[in-house]
């Protein structure tokens, strides 16, 4: 199989670098960086003002055994690994930030950021457990607004509502497009490889939607050739995967190289990292942009969330347009949130929907990966 | 045992080969660890017969007050109002959460790796065996840990009384909004359960019992500042879990009767264990009952311990609710700013926790801390490392220990305390 | 005659008894396998020999205790005595017995500073490595040497010893080299001890002490992650037992 690569700019299989290689472009430009951590950190408010959203380093193995010198061994990989590239100094995107945005997500995450506060300038966004609450959007709201007075103070910018409503605008339109694209790995047998989503939204997140539009078009264009030429991935009949759960960068992606060794086509990376960064639209013109993002944000089926049943939804909503044949719960080691959930996404994968399901509960180490293969390959003879 | 209380545990639907098998244990290690000890108050016979009776005659109890038109609320954290619950006619109780129990049955609700307070939760629940949690109309959670919250939203799916409290994670003035809004909201859900409408009295009566108990229990710790100290702190621990479980005023005179007696023997300079016995100040997570594996192999290990910075303990009883309000709104207030205090590790940042273990270690004496992990527990894990840094700093030994239920880990366990003792001792 | 003082290390594998001269001299090291029943072993190992006071350490030190009516002292405050003994201005030890490592951080008088333990797994232990060098094929005595014999290491991921023996079982199947899977696997417990002394022990040299302070391997490895200089005696085997008698004698000389 020799197909060309969608992102063909030098940079394909190595988002990362591509990334390094916007944010440095940004930065000669004088825009300042700022480092997030997670789905929550309202990019829109960001960009609104000028300023470039850096994603830190948090997928690779190497940093952890310095970062266990510290932090407890039970604990996730994700914050192990953020941790350590920290006090190692290794992180590029952590060096050219002038701050940091945090959030209260998980145990984990909001102890280790207290450890970092004094090191960078760190805004924590105290982020509510129970959307449903009535109070919940008001108090998200009012979040983000303490998040644009710590950036005006930090940076000296402002951010005006048009700047803001132009923001959000720009990235309904790149989302829109983003999942477009996705539409080509719900197609039977899919022409829009993982890795090539992985490539595009590592680039398409921070990016505006400006920027994207016209990289995103010309892929558009190169995917409806491939349909036409036929071109596809995967053997016929390969299991078609639908990957929820935790994040997947970096070493953890070894779950879909997994997959793939084993037969099967991811066709459906849920996930912070995958589509979910890109789902959603912003009301426009609502007259209250700041409440738009709120409501936008809050919307995110993170395990952190209680009870999360939107998660529930969207699977279903997932399942229904990728028609996976098998579903894999993705879970971190010592990630208490999705771990306890994946009990709850279990039965709604097998019950509501009559699909294998899989809890795969992993770290960055290739370890396992004989185990893992043999538990996938077991996963697809049930198929 | 008498029959009468088989047929309650069977009518409560226990599974009493279990919860023989359980009482069975739970009598033993009481034996083992508490019966066996040297020089106890003798104010401690009331909570010798407590802790027999802790599933017989108060839970006959409960179910009489249930009979009387009362109802129970079930809680598994301090920061449920007993103040709301009393004054709206009902009896807040602590549920049980201090052993393993069913544990293959529970890593089938829940990943093993979760710490062993919540699979203990779930275990009696699964078992069949804890008679508070089948009394209970009302069993509340709360979001405090992820694990906690996560097993709440498969917990309701075991029980139909299931009510989650929200909390702040925060203290800004946004989470002290979040937590009255929340009491609030309790208060409905309690006067809705009990029929009874909370007023300015019986809100008050509420207000002043709570803060009795409290009081006694602060008077108990303020008596262990003593050198020999007058009480063990396993007898110490055991007071603040039946805190918990025991009726308020009948707890509040056994506790101060304790006191009586202990004043008199700081005053012959009568301890339970020689005068300068290394001193030991616990923090950390909670110990509930029947968790006393740490303060056994610690008092086994040659030093007493003296304080807990633990929600059984200090942290968990250390402020009062203000008597001042004169209204049920005011008095509301008062209660949302005295749990608003309660320094939990769930919050971010939580430094008045630091200052409250050093500012124990100060008042108690004590020679070293020991911080009380439970495995997976990552708030309190976490919490471990600027907790040994500051310490380290005042030039105070910490110990970290993380451990779980299981006996697995004592022979380690007992190396590292007594290694510590001896570190102490200089 | 001169009073004479022993120490006795009761540790998972091996028991070790040192006497000592009312001056701290070492006047006889013997050592046994502890085998199924140690108290035996023990009775055995004292059988002739003489003393007027013992003390007892490692993990069996309480039955024995109860069986001979003997004071203990734990394994952390005996090996800083008996590190200190080696080496006099010893603040950082490290020991890695059978089924405990630990570090210990010292005061310039010797006394405990701080010490860590490894958690109740046996990853970086010696029972760690002798079953991977069982699993590898290797005689254990030999299994440091064979290990910087390679060019390169496998890296071995598995810091459990369940996890990490199928890991190595899987890695022979695959046709690697078994001294560099051998280095893969030192420089895991190198990884794990060191994480260890850098919380407890963070400066100075490191006095390696118990049975697996011999393997060179381990040692260079430790060096070089560190970079600090890793001593050990070729009696570091018995710096548990050591430390016992010399704190038997100090407490009778008083």
């Amino acid at each position: 199989m020799n197909i060309s690569p969608l992102m063909d700019d030098g940079y394909a299989g190595e988002p990362a670098k591509r990334v390094l290689n916007y944010m440095q472009g940004r930065k000669q430009k004088g825009d300042p960086i700022v480092g997030i951590y997670c789905g929550y950190a309202p990019i829109e408010l960001i960009q609104a003002m000028g300023l470039v959203p850096a994603v830190l380093c948090a997928f690779s193995k190497v940093p952890i055994p310095a970062a266990e010198t510290v932090l407890p061994a039970n604990l996730c990989p994700l914050i192990k690994s953020s941790y350590g590239f920290i006090i190692e100094g290794t992180c590029p995107f952590y060096a050219m930030s002038q701050a940091v945005i945090a959030e209260t997500t998980c145990d984990g995450k909001k102890k280790m950021f207290e450890l970092i506060a004094d090191i960078k300038p760190t805004h924590v966004m105290d982020l509510p457990q129970v959307p449903d609450d009535r109070e919940a959007r008001r108090n998200w709201k009012r979040m983000i607004l303490k998040l644009q007075g710590f950036l005006e103070r930090t940076f000296d910018r402002e951010a005006d509502e048009k700047r803001i409503e132009a923001a959000l605008k720009s990235s309904n339109r790149k989302n829109a497009l983003m999942r477009k694209l996705f539409d080509y790995a719900a197609l039977i047998p899919p022409v829009l490889h993982w890795k090539e989503m992985y490539d595009v939204g590592f680039l398409a997140l921070p990016a505006t939607g400006e920027e994207m539009a016209p990289i995103l078009e010309v892929l558009l264009e190169k995917l409806e050739q491939r349909v036409r030429e036929g071109t596809h991935f995967g053997k016929p009949g390969a299991p078609r995967v639908l990957v929820s759960g935790c994040p997947v960068g970096g070493d953890a992606t070894k779950i879909f190289k997994v997959i793939e060794e084993a037969g099967g086509v991811v066709v459906a990376p849920d996930a912070c990292t995958g589509m979910k960064a890109f789902a959603g639209v912003f009301e426009e013109d609502s007259g209250d942009p700041i409440a738009a993002i709120a409501d936008r944000y809050l919307d995110i089926p993170c395990a952190c969330m209680t009870p999360n049943n939107r998660r529930l939804t969207d699977l279903t909503a997932m399942i229904d347009r990728f028609k996976p044949d098998a579903v894999v719960d993705f879970v971190l080691q010592a990630c208490h949130g999705y771990s306890v959930e994946s009990y709850k996404i279990g039965r709604h994968v097998q019950e509501t929907h009559g699909l294998p399901f899989l809890k795969v509960e992993t770290d960055y180490a290739d370890g396992d990966t004989g185990q893992l293969r043999t538990r996938i390959e077991a996963l697809f003879e049930s198929i | 045992m008498s029959d009468a209380y088989r047929s309650m545990w069977k009518e409560l639907g226990l599974d009493l080969e279990a919860h023989d098998m359980l009482l069975g244990v739970l009598g033993n290690a009481y034996q083992e660890i508490y019966l066996s000890q040297k020089e106890r108050p003798e104010g401690m016979g009331y909570f010798d017969f407590v802790m027999s009776e802790v599933h017989g005659l108060r839970i006959k109890e409960l179910l009489d007050e249930k009979a009387a038109g009362r109802k129970i609320v079930g809680s598994y954290c301090v920061f449920v109002p007993e103040e709301i619950a009393l004054a709206a006619n009902a009896t807040l109780v602590g549920l049980c959460s201090g052993a393993d129990f069913a544990t293959e049955e529970v890593e089938k609700l829940l990943p093993r790796n979760t710490c062993a307070l919540i699979k203990s939760a779930f275990g009696f629940k699964l078992g069949k065996v804890c008679p508070y949690l089948e009394s209970a109309d009302m069993i509340v959670g709360e979001n405090t840990c992820d694990g906690k919250k996560k097993a709440y939203e498969s917990l309701g799916h075991l029980v139909d009384n299931l009510y989650v409290m929200d909390l702040p994670q925060v203290k800004s003035e946004n989470g002290r909004a979040l937590l009255r809004a929340e009491y609030f909201r309790f208060k409905a859900a309690v006067e809705k359960l009990t029929g009874s409408v909370i007023t300015t009295e019986s809100l008050k009566a509420a207000i002043q019992t709570v803060n009795a108990k409290r009081k006694a229990i602060h008077r108990l710790s303020a008596l262990r500042e003593a050198d020999p100290a007058p009480i063990s702190g396993l007898d110490a621990l055991l007071a603040n879990q039946v805190f918990f479980y025991d009726n308020p005023a009948r707890f509040t005179a056994s506790v101060n009767k304790i006191c009586d007696e202990l004043e008199k023997r700081i005053e012959a300079r009568q301890g339970v264990f020689p005068a300068k016995t290394p001193r030991i100040l616990i923090s950390g997570c909670p110990q509930a009952v029947p968790n006393w594996k740490l303060p056994f192999i610690v008092e086994g290990s040659g030093a007493v311990i003296v304080g807990e910075e633990s929600c059984v303990g200090e942290r968990g009883t250390r402020n009062l609710t203000s008597e001042s309000g004169q209204t049920v709104d005011e008095m509301m207030a008062a209660i949302v700013d005295r749990y608003f205090q309660v320094d939990c590790a769930i919050f971010t940042p939580n430094a008045e926790r630091l200052a409250h273990i050093e500012e124990m270690a100060a008042a108690y004496r004590a020679d070293g801390v020991i911080h009380y992990g439970l495995q997976f527990c990552q708030p309190y894990l976490m919490e471990a490392i600027p907790v040994e840094k500051a310490l380290e700093k005042k030039n105070i030994p910490c110990l970290r220990i993380e451990t779980d239920y299981s006996m697995e880990d004592a022979g380690q366990l007992k190396t590292r305390i007594e290694a510590f003792v001896e570190q102490l001792k200089g | 005659m001169e009073r004479r003082f022993a120490g006795i290390d009761i540790g998972s594998r091996t028991i070790e008894l040192v006497v000592v001269d009312g001056k701290g001299r070492v006047v006889k090291s013997l050592k046994a396998d502890t085998g199924f029943d140690p108290m035996a072993e023990a009775r055995r190992l004292m059988d002739g020999v003489g003393y007027d006071g013992i003390m007892a350490t490692g993990y069996g030190r309480n039955l024995f205790e109860i069986a001979f009516e003997a004071p203990t002292v734990t394994e952390i405050k005996a090996h800083a005595r008996g590190a200190r003994a080696f080496f006099a201005q010893a603040t950082s030890v490290l020991d890695i017995g059978g089924q405990d490592s630990k570090a210990i951080a010292l005061f310039a008088n010797g006394k405990v500073k701080k010490f860590e333990m490894n958690d109740r797994c046996a990853a970086g232990t010696g029972k760690f490595l002798e079953i991977m060098a069982r699993t590898l094929g290797f005689d254990i005595e030999a299994f440091g040497d064979e290990a910087l014999r390679a060019e390169k290491e496998t890296a071995i991921s598995s810091m459990c010893t369940v996890f990490a023996e199928s890991e190595v079982t899987s890695l022979i199947a695959k046709g690697q080299d078994r001294r560099e899977i051998a280095l893969g696997v030192h420089a895991s417990v190198m990884r794990r001890v060191a994480a260890m002394l850098q919380r407890a022990a963070p400066e100075g040299d490191v006095v390696f002490t118990g049975g697996v302070a011999n393997n060179g391997c381990l040692r260079s490895l430790l060096a070089q992650k560190l970079g600090r200089k890793v001593r050990h005696s070729p009696q570091a085997q018995f710096a548990g037992a050591l430390g016992a008698a010399l704190i038997a004698m100090e407490g009778k000389g008083r």
